[in-house]
């Protein structure tokens, strides 16, 4: 893909004024002067032996890139889908308790303008107020290194702007599970029997209304490894997703394969974790597993 | 009550005072920068390498070398015009002739990590390396470093070449390196520098920041700041709200924050213009057919309002363009031959039997290339030429006029170009000469009277002289019909008013020159 944008990768990188000698050594370090499937094919042996390749320009392993950039990336997007749980759910399940009151009018039209607000003009907004006019948060940076609360100065509005379109995501999936499972026989069971609203609610209902929550959770925490691109750029912060933006820029492809490569793997991993839970909470899942 | 001249109350006002700022001292995020302590300062983009003989060059590697590294000559401004002086690395520096440039580097000046004191040795390894290095153009007309002693020697120059000492020296790639430590290394290095010497010893989190501390081991002038912080902010206008947020007490910005600062800058600030080293024009390739009749090429110079482009894609924050020579330097022109006079150009059309033309404008597809895009279309529609504009990515964009790359050069009719300039005239001419026709003259023009005046404008020294050589080379170009000169846009930064600032003609900072 990276090859079909318009474009000598070699002059975009080194700018136009490069000279013929510096074009040549420049991509011959980055095998330019090979097929396509001859790049595909070194990459993918490096790769094998554990070898992600070297920034073209200052020569840093690109393993080691990733090892700094991932956690801040993770931290983002377990921090963002996080808080984006810890409202999303409550307001779901209150909405679909109350259904057709003004509570549940009030979560719905929340939910959805949460959704349709593009994270890059929460960040904005964010920064304005809470920045520019009243200083109470950073603008830019992930906070001094072994300082963990300037750390988490830095992360509260990356991960307030990157999670609350999930707020209205989660709230929503979780009122629809939670109306569907109230309906069920089973929970008519329960109150037949006398059991309490919260036990039916929270041991019964909510148990069975979480699963789908949960996939929707693993998914989009990793549409998030790649999707914090904006916050990443907007608030200055280090990222795989804004470390692929400015590698695309400078065509510095090592990196980028290697960035997109363990994006992926990571994306694999995590989708892999929902299931697993899912499984372990669901015996019918598990059963047929 | 007072104890020693001191009133009880202002006593209980100090200390209410010191314990508020310890206390904000202590919250992250709140910090008094400035204050002759540390100095944060917005870095535009990562660095990539800071060995000169193979970097890719610019901001933020020269940023990071002139404060971590030593050199010849540095940057200075006497009234207003950017020249070399020598560097705090040196007690003398001395053109003592065309080809003879002399030097004693201060004793005492020790290397990192154990490698010793900085020697002329050292001086002569790094010019050498660099006349074989990916960067030998700039050294085309160096031949060796005499070395006479251990702190003294001379460089010797092939040829008179009067751009080496604001062009190659002053700039970064005359930065020297140890030798003894490079050669350690293998003899090349990227971030990992293996030893610096200078004011300033540096930290670097890739993406993140460069982070400069005070060299314990440097004896010279102490520089203002104790640290050097500065974070890597890639977005303009992530760089604006911080600076007005206060986390930045340097930053540059772009011509639509500079237009918006120009109306209001902010509380307790300054903007200051480092240099405006770069010449926009619109292009036009006389091998084309329809641009071969020189009064075609008239009727467009006469047809396009520079002043409006300016207003319209630059809120009138550039410097009108009257050549290629940039404002602050020798040879920079003050008045074209030609001025906006639509009547005029539509009167050179009807002479050249020319209607119904069209035309394809190619752009790179940023806003303010676009807008001008635009404004030379309305321009041009209004002398009867219609106008497509062609907006491009920077890839096929920089390959379009090279013959190397296909046979797009065929193709093009008029272009909007941008060319950056070093601090010498030389730096814009050289893509001009004849060799130059189908790599980066796209005009396609030549001549062999420029041929000659470029062969004298890089030997001759005398400022008047080189003076007149650039201005009627630019006469020349302007009479081929081939370029309508539009702007020179500034690099312009914004900060703290008790800031002292220093700029590189290039728009480069000059940390360890800040003044609080």
């Amino acid at each position: 893909m990276l090859h079909m944008i318009p474009g000598d990768p070699v002059s975009i990188a080194l700018g136009p004024r490069a000279t013929p000698e510096i074009q040549a050594a420049y991509a011959a370090k980055m095998h330019l002067d090979k097929p396509l499937i001859y790049q595909f094919l070194i990459f993918m042996g490096n790769v094998l032996q554990g070898d992600l390749g070297a920034d073209v320009f200052s020569d840093r392993s690109v393993t080691t890139t990733m090892a700094e950039q991932l956690p801040f990336t993770v931290t983002l997007a377990v921090s963002a889908i996080g808080w984006a749980a810890l409202v999303g759910i409550p307001l779901g399940c209150l909405s679909a308790l109350k259904p057709n009151t003004w509570l549940d009018r009030f979560t719905g039209v929340l939910s959805v303008g949460t959704i349709a607000i593009p994270s890059f003009l929460v960040s904005i907004w964010a920064i304005l107020l809470f920045s520019v006019t009243l200083r109470w948060m950073p603008v830019i940076g992930a906070g001094e290194s072994g300082n963990i609360l300037d750390q988490v100065h830095h992360l509260i509005l990356p991960a307030f702007a990157v999670g609350l379109g999930w707020v209205g995501y989660l709230a929503r999936m979780v009122r629809a599970s939670m109306l569907e499972v109230m309906g069920e026989n089973y929970i008519r069971s329960a109150r037949a029997f006398g059991l309490r609203s919260r036990t039916i609610i929270f041991r019964y209902a909510l148990k069975v209304a979480i699963l789908p929550t949960i996939t929707l959770i693993g998914i989009g925490f990793g549409s998030l490894l790649s999707g914090a691109v904006f916050a990443e750029i907007i608030f200055s912060r280090p990222g795989i997703g804004k470390l692929i933006y400015d590698m695309v820029l400078s065509r510095n492809f090592p990196v980028i394969q290697g960035a997109v490569l363990v994006t992926v793997g990571l994306y694999v991993f995590v989708t892999l974790i929902a299931d697993l839970v899912v499984s372990w909470l669901d015996p019918r899942v598990r059963d047929s597993l | 009550m007072s104890i020693n001249g001191l009133s009880r109350r202002a006593l209980l006002q100090s200390i209410a005072f010191g314990s508020a700022l310890s206390v904000a001292s202590s919250i992250p995020g709140i910090s008094f920068s400035a204050s002759g302590g540390k100095l944060t300062v917005r870095f535009n983009r990562d660095m990539d390498s800071l060995d000169p003989g193979y970097y890719v060059g610019g901001h933020p590697d020269n940023d990071v070398n002139w404060c971590c590294m030593p050199a010849l000559v540095h940057y200075d401004y006497v009234d207003g015009m950017a020249v070399w002086a020598k560097s705090p690395f040196v007690d003398r520096v001395e053109v003592v002739s065309p080809t003879r440039i002399e030097f004693k580097l201060k004793s005492g000046l020790m290397w990192s990590n154990g490698y010793g004191e900085l020697t002329s040795e050292d001086v002569a390894f790094s010019y050498d390396r660099m006349a074989q290095s990916e960067w030998k153009g700039d050294y085309v007309a160096y031949d060796r470093t005499e070395i006479a002693d251990k702190y003294s020697g001379a460089l010797i120059l092939k040829q008179a070449f009067a751009p080496f000492m604001t062009q190659t020296l002053s700039s970064g790639t005359g930065v020297i390196i140890s030798k003894k430590a490079t050669e350690a290394v293998g003899g090349k290095f990227t971030n990992d520098v293996p030893a610096t010497c200078g004011p300033y010893v540096m930290e670097w989190k890739q993406g993140q920041y460069v982070r400069m501390t005070r060299n314990p081991e440097w004896t010279g002038t102490k520089p203002q700041y104790d640290e050097i912080y500065c974070p890597i902010v890639t977005e303009d206008s992530a760089a604006a709200l911080a600076y007005e947020a206060g986390e930045l007490d340097v930053a540059q910005i772009s011509s639509d924050t500079y237009a918006r600062y120009l109306k209001q800058v902010p509380a307790d600030s300054k903007l200051t213009v480092a240099g405006a080293l770069q010449y926009m024009w619109l292009g036009m390739n006389i091998d084309n057919p329809k641009m071969k009749d020189i009064r075609v090429r008239q009727a467009i110079q006469h047809a396009v309002d520079v002043s409006a482009i300016n207003q319209g894609a630059y809120s009138g924050t550039a410097e009108l363009s009257s050549g290629i020579v940039c404002p602050g330097l020798v040879g920079k022109r003050n008045q074209t031959g030609y001025s906006y006079d639509p009547a005029k150009a539509k009167a050179l059309l009807d002479e050249a039997g020319v209607s119904g033309l069209s035309l394809t404008l190619r752009t790179l597809n940023n806003q303010e290339r676009i807008l001008a895009s635009t404004i030379i279309q309305a321009n041009l529609a209004a002398i009867g030429i219609a106008v497509e504009i062609m907006p491009l990515d920077s890839g096929p964009f920089w390959e379009m006029g090279q013959e190397s790359k296909g046979d797009t050069w065929k193709d093009m009719e008029i272009w909007l170009m941008r060319y950056g300039s070093g601090p010498d005239p030389y730096g814009a001419f050289q893509w001009f000469v004849r060799d130059q026709v189908g790599i980066w003259n796209w005009e396609r023009w030549s001549s062999d009277e420029f041929e000659k005046l470029y062969v004298e404008l890089v030997a001759v020294s005398e400022a008047e002289e080189r003076h007149k050589i650039a201005i009627r080379m630019q006469e020349i170009m302007e009479e081929t019909g081939a370029y309508v000169f539009l702007t020179h846009e500034p690099e312009v930064f914004v900060h703290r008013d008790n800031i002292s600032p220093r700029f590189a003609p290039s728009g480069e900072t000059m940390l360890s020159y800040f003044k609080a």
